[in-house]
């Protein structure tokens, strides 16, 4: 690719892939942690945008995101358990405390799953998702996003029945839809 | 499948992010600004002058040299068909001249130079001097300037007078002989800017 279409096509997705990324990181972690990895993210796609040139730019952007995103939290963890060792305390309780949903039931049942079950959800239900775009983001076969997907819903579906029914209250899917 | 219609719902009535607002331009243009200096550190014409960014780009030539062969792949060029495989290498030599200079001017200089650009000094071995160009204002695009200083040219140099490893330059040559007498030097140094500035 051409140096000067290299950055004007940069340019010209850019501010669809900071608004996007801005949103995805924003269902993931606080908003400092945000700006950084937001920062980031966007270094690598530039260094990188070659990769990206013979597909879908915003589902690769989400895949680099989430490495970025995995980065920071590692490296955060790792400076907390210094931090422990250091002055003997416990370590920070939450990491990078993901933001709070306004639904109680689905966020307990979210937080009840295994990670990559809730990511699976959370790119099918807020980035909204194809399979074949989750499988870029992942890095899996679309196939194996399918597999997937069916089933983290399922547990998902099985979370939210076990948290009604234990609550005791009527709520249900059915009757908060709108 | 309505089932798993009312899960989407579900959650997409709990997305975080749902009151996230659309980025604001001036953010937009910030954040690229910071993307592409950044990674690139192959600042255009002006900002290679801002004495802010010698220090920067001193540090990021260290980094350059190493990463020589990803920089030249993935470096936004200012010069269209540049060749981004090998590094491609000018080479020019710098006579010292014993002669008075007259006082440099852009009309002089836009009439002798065939090739003229900004580049920081990486390696000095003895003589040869070698320079990772920035930006060519004119003449073939090249990524390596090799100078081969035949004279002492500390006289007519503009700025410190001397090559130093990490510094910024202007260079301008005519015909493969480096053009001094106010009209190569360091980056920084006072008038030499605005000279190339007038006169490519």
């Amino acid at each position: 690719m051409n140096p000067d279409d290299r950055r004007q096509r940069f340019e010209a997705v850019a501010p669809t892939v900071i608004d996007a990324v801005r949103r995805f990181l924003a269902r993931r972690t606080d908003p400092a942690t945000a700006d950084d990895v937001l920062q980031e993210t966007l270094l690598v796609c530039w260094r990188r945008f070659d990769d990206a040139a013979t597909g879908e730019v915003l589902p690769w952007a989400y895949g680099v995101a989430r490495l970025c995103l995995a980065n920071a939290e590692r490296s955060r963890r790792r400076q907390g358990r210094l931090l422990a060792r250091i002055r003997q305390l416990d370590p920070p309780r939450s990491v990078s405390p993901a933001p709070g949903l306004p639904d109680d039931d689905l966020a307990a049942a979210l937080a009840s799953l295994r990670a990559d079950d809730a990511e699976l959800l959370r790119l099918w239900a807020w980035e909204e998702l194809a399979l074949s775009q989750i499988a870029v983001v992942l890095g899996i076969s679309a196939n194996a996003v399918s597999i997937r997907l069916h089933r983290a819903k399922r547990r998902l579906r099985d979370e939210l029945r076990k948290g009604e029914a234990s609550a005791g209250h009527e709520e249900s899917t059915e009757g908060s839809r709108p | 499948m309505t089932d798993d219609d009312d899960l989407r719902t579900r959650l997409h009535r709990a997305d975080p992010a749902a009151d996230v607002p659309p980025t604001a331009p001036d953010r937009v243009s910030r954040l690229l600004e910071k993307t592409m200096t950044t990674t690139t550190a192959a600042p255009r014409r002006t900002t290679a002058l801002r004495p802010t960014r010698l220090i920067t780009l001193a540090a990021a030539a260290v980094v350059l040299i190493a990463a020589l062969g990803t920089w030249f792949v993935l470096r936004p060029d200012n010069t269209p068909g540049a060749p981004v495989a090998a590094p491609t290498v000018t080479e020019i030599t710098a006579p010292g001249i014993a002669a008075k200079c007259a006082e440099p001017t852009a009309d002089r200089l836009t009439e002798a130079a065939d090739l003229a650009f900004a580049g920081t000094v990486t390696t000095i071995d003895g003589r040869i001097v070698t320079l990772e160009v920035t930006n060519v204002f004119r003449g073939a695009p090249t990524d390596v300037v090799r100078v081969a200083q035949t004279g002492d040219i500390s006289e007519t140099m503009m700025g410190s007078g001397k090559f130093e490893v990490g510094r910024d330059y202007l260079v301008a040559s005519s015909e493969g002989s480096m053009l001094t007498c106010g009209y190569s030097g360091e980056a920084s140094s006072p008038g030499l800017a605005g000279l190339y500035d007038t006169a490519f």
